[in-house]
């Protein structure tokens, strides 16, 4: 198999907030560093940085304060974060944000005085959500884009990564290998460091948000290696996505939370408004409670005629919910459904993951010369990410690891000779699919995507977890059994299909297993056999690896409370309380 | 199921690169469905090697735009029976742009040309600055805010006669941030984009026939831009480059 080879200084994988940052700040460190973009869509355009409405978290105001910030971060992560991670996210978003604005050019949104405007945001003590509009990402991405095609970068748009190779002496990481998916051709790239920062994405689910480019392929490659991911049961789940029917990518894309702020009410397939009966705080209760109490009443059957319910925005004035809410009632009705005045069907969608990889607070990784940052990475969130700590994450630690790897590289940077058993292994995995013939790829991810929906989502026991592990394994195994026809294999979206689904298969059992260990319920995990919180003092972090058979082990590891442990605090009042 | 079968669609798709033609597909018609839900369902149970691009399914990102019944626009968020012409539909690649494979294009020369365009922030302070108070009343953070919510998707670009008739033209996205930046009180250099924006392919390239403004999926007004661009570069006395 033919393969293109050549070499860079540093290497980065993904090219939302973390990978920008990472390339700019590396460049800005050591200008003379060749450096190197892989993404497998466009710069810029792929991945979920873009598509952030809310904002980003910040203690910026008098009043409020990064030991605020981070009170907030660890209670509403039911104390699972790892503290020097979540610490350093909120000491150095106050940095990150004045570089976005005085640096890179983002403009955000005013006071009337000029200064900046935080906005309140759920989970929080203080109104600390910088923010532009609705639209905070499309500015913070559009913003940095500018700046990378400004600069010297080597851009691999559409590559996609296939295996991260070790050295041959195992002494380190020696560089990526990709396909170049608008040729079909493989191309290894050396690096004297890399940066996986492709961003999670649970995709694997019925209902999901992320975009469609994600699917975990980051994650399953360092599982691959044998490296720890920890807290991968902690899967987000949004309450209120649009529910259009099958055979539409509408369908689990968010509608958002403002809605139910505003006073929007959730009606089941009886037209009864239902929340009140699972919570006080009826439409305005948490993430987590109205995407259980969701996921109740349909497993009752009180479902719309789709399988969800229905949210209503009318009473409160349809003219009003159209200026208020323009940009949703806008796309709501280009796909058809009437917001403003009408029911729109929506069902709960996985969001977010909070699990991943295992890093340090430089971004480095176990292994030498492999650096990771954003949602590839677990620790900073614990078991529930903070509307406006997700953009914030990425693009801390994807500066931050820019500013590691130019140093890592200049102090012992050397290109290391590959492990050529590891790419023949990968190619022959990524041939694999051309060797067989039969099965039905859109059957699997449907299958995939209900089973994970069932059994590994929203609520979990026992016997689900076991019948999703039991399911997975048939799912792997009727992949191996499924073909993609051979012959033009430049941009064959079937091939690219066919290893989506490898990755996020993969994953999903990292997902069960880590869910079928975690006995208790906190945060995004809920066992309906375990619904108790759990002691926690004595709170623990699930930590998987995989053995070179695929064989997954799961650990529980103690939280090491470094700075603050529950019942203390490091501020006067309740974290993650609204504002008094 | 609420989905409804109703009826079949007839869609042409163009496939190859520049030399190829269209082929037909016969997609059942939902309800509820985009064209990008009709490209999918083509790639996925008609022609698995069919090559198109999406990313965000939201309109965000602007990676779907293609050409439909011979409009530019976001096959993400425009429903079918918007677009039907008696049962059919035809897709093809952007305008104005190099083409990759099927219904995907090279979006390069749309990025360098808003490099050219000066299209990038120049810092004025530094991450260790405080931030600058900045009224959103005055006219220029008016102008600005008007422009700002382009996620450059290039339909404008595909869609403008001088890009087609004049390669060196930078066309109207690019020339949108300039007025952006133009008005950012913030910019260190905003002489600098009226200097680039006056050069052969500037501003002064433009011909008025709005098909920018026509075709903005986010409904932004890139001749208003351009116009100010016009009218600041001749204050400035930088001249017309062509």
């Amino acid at each position: 198999m033919n393969i293109e080879r050549s070499s860079t200084d540093i290497l980065i994988l993904g090219s939302g907030g973390a990978g920008l940052f990472a390339a700019l700040h590396a460049l800005k460190a050591n200008s003379d560093l060749d450096v190197t973009i892989a993404v497998k869509g466009l710069l810029g355009k792929s991945g979920c940085t873009r598509m952030v409405q809310g904002g980003y978290n910040v203690a910026l105001a008098s009043g409020d304060s990064v030991e605020r910030h981070f009170m907030d971060t660890i209670v509403g992560g039911k104390w699972l974060p790892r503290q020097d991670l979540a610490w350093k996210l909120v000491e150095t978003a106050v940095e990150r944000i004045h570089e976005l604005e005085n640096e890179i050019g983002c403009f955000f949104d005013r006071n009337p005085d000029g200064s900046l405007h935080q906005k309140a945001f759920a989970g929080q003590s203080f109104d600390r959500t910088v923010h532009k509009g609705d639209l905070t990402g499309i500015e913070i991405i559009s913003r940095l884009m500018e700046q990378v095609w400004a600069r010297g970068f080597n851009k691999l748009e559409e590559h996609r990564a296939i295996s991260l190779v070790p050295a041959a002496d195992g002494s380190g990481l020696a560089g990526v290998l990709l396909i170049d998916m608008r040729t079909g051709g493989y191309r290894f790239v050396r690096a004297k460091a890399v940066l996986l920062a492709t961003g999670g994405g649970p995709t694997m689910y019925l209902y999901h948000t992320p975009s469609g480019d994600k699917s975990c392929d980051g994650m399953a490659m360092a599982l691959r290696l044998g490296l720890g991911l920890r807290d991968m049961e902690m899967v987000q789940f949004h309450p209120t996505g649009l529910l259009a029917g099958t055979d539409t990518r509408m369908t689990g894309t968010v509608l958002e939370e403002g809605l139910r702020g505003a006073g929007g009410y959730l009606l089941n397939g009886d037209g009864e408004r239902f929340m009140s009966r699972y919570h006080e705080h009826g439409e305005r209760a948490t993430r987590d409670v109205v995407s259980r109490s969701i996921q109740a009443e349909m497993r009752a059957g009180r479902t719309t005629p789709n399988g969800g319910v229905h949210i209503q925005m009318s009473h409160l004035g349809p003219e009003d919910v159209a200026k208020r809410f323009k940009g949703m009632v806008e796309r709501c009705a280009d796909c058809g459904f009437d917001l403003a005045g009408g029911l729109v069907e929506v069902v709960p969608t996985a969001h977010y993951m909070m699990g991943g990889l295992e890093f340090e607070l430089d971004g480095s990784t176990a292994l030498p010369a492999l650096f990771a940052a954003g949602e590839d990475c677990g620790g900073v969130h614990g078991a529930n990410r903070l509307g406006g700590n997700g953009v914030a994450n990425s693009t801390v630690y994807g500066g931050i690891a820019g500013d590691a790897m130019a140093a890592y590289v200049a102090r012992e940077g050397l290109l290391r000779d590959a492990d050529e058993t590891v790419i023949e292994a990968a190619v022959g995995r990524a041939e694999h699919p051309f060797s067989v013939t039969g099965g039905d790829l859109n059957e699997l991810r449907d299958r995939l995507s209900r089973l994970m929906w069932d059994d590994v989502g929203i609520l979990r026991d026992v016997a689900g977890l076991k019948r999703a592990l039991s399911g997975l394994d048939d799912l792997a195994a009727e992949l191996e059994a499924t073909g993609v026809a051979d012959g033009d294999r430049a941009f064959n979206l079937t091939w690219h299909d066919w290893q989506n689904l490898d990755s996020q298969i993969q994953t999903s059992r990292v997902i069960a297993q880590a869910a079928l260990a975690r006995d208790d319920s906190r945060g995004a995990h809920f066992r309906e056999d375990f619904p108790e919180t759990g002691d926690l003092e004595g709170s623990t972090n699930t930590r998987v690896t995989a053995d070179s058979d695929g064989e997954v082990t799961v650990e529980m590891v103690p939280v090491e409370f470094s700075v603050v442990k529950p019942g203390e605090s490091l501020i006067a009042g309740e974290a993650g309380a609204p504002p008094t | 199921m609420g989905d409804t079968i109703t009826e079949t669609l007839a869609v042409e798709v163009w496939r190859g690169r520049d030399e190829g033609q269209f082929e037909t597909f016969e997609v059942p018609h939902r309800e509820s469905q985009t064209v990008l839900d009709v490209v999918t369902w083509i790639q996925r149970n008609a022609e698995p090697a069919l090559a198109y691009r999406f990313a965000c399914r939201v309109g965000m990102c602007g990676s779907c735009a293609m050409t439909v019944n011979g409009r530019p626009r976001w096959t993400c968020r425009t429903h079918v029976s918007e677009v039907l012409d008696g049962g059919r539909l035809r897709i093809e690649p952007l305008a104005n742009l190099p083409r990759i494979k099927d219904l995907v294009c090279d979006l390069t020369p749309f990025f360098e040309k808003w490099q050219t365009a000066r299209g990038r922030f120049e810092p004025s302070a530094t991450r260790h600055d405080p931030m600058v108070p900045v009224s959103t009343e005055s006219p220029e953070r008016r102008a600005a805010d008007a422009g700002i919510e382009c996620i450059n998707c290039a339909v404008c670009y595909a869609a403008c006669d001088v890009v087609r008739w004049n390669p060196d033209y930078v066309g109207p996205a690019a020339l949108n941030r300039a007025w952006t930046l133009v008005n950012d009180e913030r910019d260190g250099d905003r002489n600098g984009v009226l200097q680039a924006v006056s050069q052969a392919g500037g501003c002064h390239s433009c011909h008025t026939h709005a098909s920018c403004l026509e075709h903005c999926p986010v409904g932004l007004n890139p001749t208003a831009g351009i116009a100010g661009l016009k009218r600041l570069t001749a204050l400035a006395a930088f001249g017309g480059g062509d």
